[in-house]
């Protein structure tokens, strides 16, 4: 433990570790020193001059480095003049004074000088009445200004710093928070300072404008309402905006969010959801979301929900009731026997999970998972475990990134290892093309496509970084799909888990293997059993299909013919898909806004989300519709409440072992305190109070005994002449059918797109942007070229769910 | 054409002013470098530098911009930039403004048509006592011109009008 | 007491009858004849617009929030200078009042930072159904003077880019 250091503010003992700044010394004391500059998780610059106090300090004598006593206590000497409370780190005997008249004079003052320029925009402002400016301008401003109204800056109101963010150039105070954010947590330099003086301004260089995945957060640490997001421009005033925690549904972080929700006229007197807005959790996300999380939540809202169940009667879905339809599903898989395949996706909650596993298993089926990736039962047996943090890594941990480009899949856990590196963890990144991540690694290693598997093995053998690695206290192995399949992903896994064992990194908090999945739940399919079949297309054929919130048919044409070869197909999902469109029974399920369950995050988290808005229709929840047809089967599945469900599935899955519902919703004391009234030091995060979830123990924490099944050896794509090797990569912003329904995000996501070398294009004859045709296994289509020389020559890299269905290496075609 | 193949000599006298892990400080005198030519640095440049000293292009750029000596847009070829802070004011230095201003036709921070001149407010010069006081940021480097009046600017620009001829 | 007593005091009575029935009634001839309001009357709530015609409502939603009825309901969207309805960025783009509910206080005036709300002179409220006591933004809005300053309008660029403008303290 560092080193304790006992100062007096306002009157008040303090102790607090050394090195802390007064300011934040002070927020742990409960005093609070006005901010705007200064933000608990950036470095300090005190440009804003918002937090002076006086400070004085113990006069030493010079001779015997004693104190000087006075009258029985040391003496104090103050400054002549006021101090920034933000820069100054805390000292033994440090007396503060933030009350004093000096010291409030001076606060008035600095408001008075801020507000010289500051437009009367309060009412339009979308920061009015959640704005630290607005706040600390009533607490410690001047009241007057001797300041002429019509001396104010006239400066830009509307500019596009990107087609994100807008910022408005008259509010913006020269805090620097969003640049040094940009700087210092999400590593993308991409705005900045412009011209000097009273013309300072934000200015981004980048191209597309604000190129970076992490831009919303700048709207939330902005102190003023110069960033705004364009998704909740004018949408309505923070005051009238509901709170409801949710947890994030699109990657495997896992990130707590709180949805902001609203009756709107324009959606017909629905409430609905007006914004994302991140919810501290320390373990997890902090208090940052990626823009993916942020902006992409429209899909729950769209003119292509399911509202009613349906049935294909003459060749043509029908309303139907409830019953009716769950009773067809429920007499044809019964039929079924053997035959009946269920597909459930990553995006349902555990309990949606567990009733499709239950139901398989009672009616003799198989429940498949729709992932990429393979390799999930491992992180059951020597996956991360209670205890695991990436923000209590440092010094001693080794962090191995294996093929996975994490900025692009997982950003949130981009930015904690990027923070875990700088804290002196060792950061280890293994891919075989440069990404975005290599900067702040220790090590790199550079594979080609398909050797993945060795490059693991020969890990701990490699003279330094096989030292390193040995020698660490700790080691966690994220593993991803970075061209890689299905297959290839499980023998990787294998691999990773197997270097993880035989050194035993394994059993103990910060050590274990993490999957990079696809989607959000995946690793709770694979704790409850689901397995990941390759060839799906084989598994449909003739079969009776269960889906539940996938869409292989517009994934896969390969798929969608498959499920036309299909005995019956029947489709739980929240909108109209193109599987959808084919299956016999179509079940509207509800949005994850709609309704509460638990999600496991990669990290083996999990977590509690609740409802937000109103139900959809006649949708329900996935778990109550898996029951309602296992009840016309004659098996009994509970489908009354998330909650019944949880305590069955803790009692029967082994991993959750111990868990309750109500445990899920506990909270800690979280540092720094963020998210109260005080919305100046932290920003517009919301308190987590609704629960930080609990992690799963992995079956080596538990002390059972572990055996990593064999790596199967993959036979290795050799393209012919005239071909090349197409590895699928991850995109973040992609077609995917919770991402395209929100507008706001298609300029990002773009066209399907072939990545290939400046040398590979050459000598292909392709030039950037241009149209080329690409075949490979069957699959025709066009995609742009885009180049770059991170990658390396013969390799065409294909972005997944970007119309170009790629699901493993393949030799491919570019004409 | 990058910096490196159109400068090679000047390019690493200056990298070689600096040690290699500080290298980054070689940007001001590397911007001053692009700038020779064009009279602006083009976005390229930037890009050009940053590359060269491993910073971010957001980095480079924001010198440029605080800097009134850089200049990232195509102006006159010679900058006249007049110092307008309080002593020079006292001076009569708005006033010289203003009147060089109405004998050009252009507003302060325009270009005049045949594209010689471009008029600026700049701020303190550190010759107060010598006001109306200008530098001409050109090709030939920047010059001062002390006590100026209209009239003797006037015959600057027509030499200088002359000379880019 | 005497005996006409009781006559004499009958008499006095019709005596302020007949007074009275050659005296200018009081009573108003509702609804042909309206009586007229105080100068600080609450009645009906109008929406104002500036002299060109354009709204003065911004959308701020400070009404709504001042409202200790929960009357107002507003619903803000962006304005663009081919499609102007009031100065600055932020317009009501939906605002309605429920007469029912609005227990006319004038908090709502009060909040409003470009005095584009104001309860006018108007009591006349009477519905027959609840819905109908729902007053939209068009019939809260005074009618524009001409017709070529109707809102949504085309203005030119780059004028109105204040929303709030330089208050005056209000007289009377």
């Amino acid at each position: 433990m560092a080193k304790q250091v006992t100062l007096t503010i306002d009157g008040k003992q303090v102790t607090v570790p050394e090195g802390t700044l007064v300011a934040d010394a002070a927020k742990m004391a409960g005093i609070d020193i006005p901010v705007f500059c200064h933000h608990p998780k950036l470095e300090p610059v005190g440009m804003c001059r918002m937090c002076l106090v006086e400070i004085g300090r113990p006069v030493r004598d010079r001779a015997t480095g004693q104190f000087v006593m006075e009258n029985g206590a040391p003496k104090i000497q103050f400054m002549p003049k006021l101090e920034t409370a933000c820069t100054n780190k805390v000292e033994e005997g440090m007396v503060v004074l933030t009350r004093s008249q000096k010291a409030v004079e001076g606060q008035k003052g600095t408001i008075e000088f801020l507000l010289t320029s500051h437009p009367l925009d309060c009412p339009i402002c979308d920061k009015g009445g959640e704005c630290p400016l607005q706040n600390l301008t009533v607490a410690y401003g001047p009241g007057k200004s001797r300041f002429l109204y019509d001396e104010k800056m006239h400066l830009d109101k509307q500019v596009p710093l990107g087609e994100l963010i807008w910022l408005d150039r008259e509010r913006c105070i020269q805090c620097a928070r969003c640049i040094r954010f940009q700087n210092e947590i999400a590593g993308d330099p991409v705005i900045g300072f412009d011209e000097r003086g009273r013309a300072t301004q934000i200015v981004s260089f980048s191209d597309p404008g604000f190129d970076s995945v992490f831009s919303g957060n700048t709207t939330d640490i902005c102190p003023v309402g110069a960033l705004t997001t364009s998704d909740f421009r004018f949408g309505a005033r923070p005051w009238e905006l509901q709170a409801h925690a949710s947890i994030c549904t699109q990657c495997p972080v896992g990130c707590n969010t709180t949805l902001n929700t609203r009756r709107e006229a324009k959606s017909g007197g629905r409430i609905v959801v007006k914004r994302v807005m991140p919810r501290q959790n320390e373990d997890v996300n902090e208090i940052w979301i990626c823009d993916k999380g942020r902006f992409a939540y429209h899909y729950t809202e769209g003119k292509q929900r399911l509202t009613r169940p349906m049935i294909r009667k003459d060749g043509k879905l029908t309303r139907a009731s409830w019953d009716a339809a769950t009773k067809l599903a429920a007499e044809n898989f019964q039929k079924a026997k053997k035959n009946f395949v269920i597909l459930a996706s990553g995006r349902l909650s555990n309990e949606d999970l567990f009733n499709l596993k239950s139901l398989a298993e009672h009616a003799d089926g198989k429940a498949y998972i729709y992932s990429h990736m393979g390799g999930g039962e491992l992180t059951s047996l020597v996956g991360v475990g209670e205890g695991t943090n990436f923000g209590s890594m440092g010094a001693g941990t080794t962090i191995v990134v294996v093929a996975s480009d994490l900025y692009e899949e997982a950003p949130v856990w981009y930015l904690r290892i990027k923070q875990a590196a700088a804290r002196g963890a060792n950061l280890i990144v293994m891919n075989a093309r440069e990404t975005k991540l290599d900067r702040y690694a220790s090590f790199t290693v550079r594979y080609a496509y398909g050797d993945e598997v060795k490059a693991v093995s020969d890990l701990a053998k490699k003279g330094k970084i096989g030292d390193t690695f040995l020698k660490s206290e700790n080691a966690v192995i994220l593993y991803g799909s970075d061209g890689l399949g299905v297959s290839g992903s499980a023998a990787l896994a294998s691999a990773c888990a197997k270097l993880l064992h035989d050194n035993g990194f394994t059993g103990r908090p910060n050590n274990g293997l993490i999957g990079v999945w696809g989607r959000a739940n995946d690793q709770g399919a694979w704790e409850m059993g689901f397995e990941v079949e390759e060839d799906l297309a084989k598994a449909f054929k003739g079969k009776t299909v269960y889906i539940a919130g996938a869409d292989p048919v517009a994934d896969d044409p390969k798929l969608a013919k498959a499920l036309e070869g299909a005995e019956f197909v029947a489709v739980q999902d929240v909108m109209t898909t193109a599987t959808t469109e084919i299956a016999d029974v179509v079940l509207p399920a509800q949005a994850f806004t709609e309704r509460e369950g638990t999600l496991t995050s990669g990290e083996r988290r999990v977590q509690r989300f609740y409802p937000a808005v109103p139900v959809t229709g006649e949708a329900k929840a996935d778990f109550a519709i898996t029951s309602q047809i296992a009840r016309h089967m004659g098996i009994v599945l509970e489908g009354t409440s998330v909650s019944a469900v949880f305590d069955i599935l803790a009692a029967s899955v082994k991993s959750f072992e111990g868990l309750t519902y109500a445990r899920l919703a506990e909270v800690r004391p979280q540092w720094p305190i963020v998210g109260r009234s005080d919305l100046y030091y932290g920003g517009t995060t919301y308190e987590n109070t609704q629960g930080m979830g609990a992690q799963l123990s992995a079956a080596a924490g538990r002390g059972e005994k572990v055996s990593i099944p064999k790596v199967e050896k993959e036979a290795l794509v050799r393209p012919k002449e005239k071909e090349l090797l197409a590895v699928p990569v991850t995109k973040l912003y992609d077609r995917g059918t919770t991402i395209l329904p929100s507008e706001l995000l298609h300029e990002r996501i773009g066209e399907a797109k072939v990545i290939l070398h400046p040398e590979t294009a050459k000598s292909l004859g392709v030039e950037e942007d241009q149209k080329v045709s690409v075949s490979f296994n069957g699959v025709n289509g066009e995609a742009a070229v885009k180049l770059t020389d991170t990658i390396s020559v013969g390799v065409a890299l294909i972005p997944r769910s970007m119309g170009l269905a790629i699901r493993e290496p393949v030799a491919v075609k570019v004409k | 054409m990058s910096l490196a193949e159109k400068y090679p000599k000047e390019v690493k006298q200056i990298l070689a002013k600096y040690p290699p892990e500080h290298k980054r400080s070689a940007v001001m005198p590397l911007l001053y470098l692009a700038q020779r030519e064009e009279g602006y640095i083009t976005k390229a440049a930037m890009q050009d530098i940053a590359r060269m000293l491993d910073i971010s292009e957001t980095d480079v750029a924001s010198i440029v911009g605080f800097y009134t000596l850089y200049h990232d847009k195509k102006e006159g070829k010679y900058r006249m930039q007049v110092c307008t802070d309080l002593p020079c004011a006292l001076r009569g230095a708005d006033e010289f403004l203003d009147n060089l201003c109405a004998n050009l036709g252009i507003k302060v921070g325009e270009t005049t048509p045949d594209g010689v001149i471009t008029l600026e407010a700049v701020m303190c010069l550190a010759a107060c006592d010598k006001a109306p006081v200008f530098q001409t940021q050109g090709p030939d480097g920047i010059k001062y011109h002390e006590n100026m009046t209209v009239d003797k600017t006037m015959e600057l620009i027509e030499a200088l009008r002359k000379s880019s001829a | 007491m005497g005996v006409f007593d009781p006559l004499l005091e009958l008499l006095r009575g019709l005596g302020t009858t007949f007074k009275m029935a050659l005296d200018k009634p009081v009573t108003y001839q509702y609804p042909e004849e309206k009586r007229p309001v105080r100068p600080r009357f609450r009645g009906r709530h109008v929406l104002k617009r500036y002299e060109n015609g354009l709204e003065k409502c911004i959308g701020c939603s400070l009404c709504a929030a001042a409202c200790p009825a929960d009357a107002i309901f507003v619903e803000a969207s962006e304005n663009t200078d081919e499609k102007r309805f009031s100065p600055g960025e932020r317009y009501a783009s939906t605002y309605e009042i429920n007469m029912l509910r609005c227990i006319y206080c004038g908090f709502c005036e009060d909040a409003c930072p470009t005095e584009a709300i104001v309860l006018g002179d108007n009591y006349e409220l009477s519905f027959y159904d609840r819905r109908s006591a729902i007053y939209t933004k068009e019939m809260l809005l005074e009618p524009v003077p001409s017709v070529e300053m109707t809102t949504p309008r085309k203005v030119e660029p780059g004028v109105f880019t204040r929303s709030v403008p330089e208050m005056k303290d209000p007289q009377d």
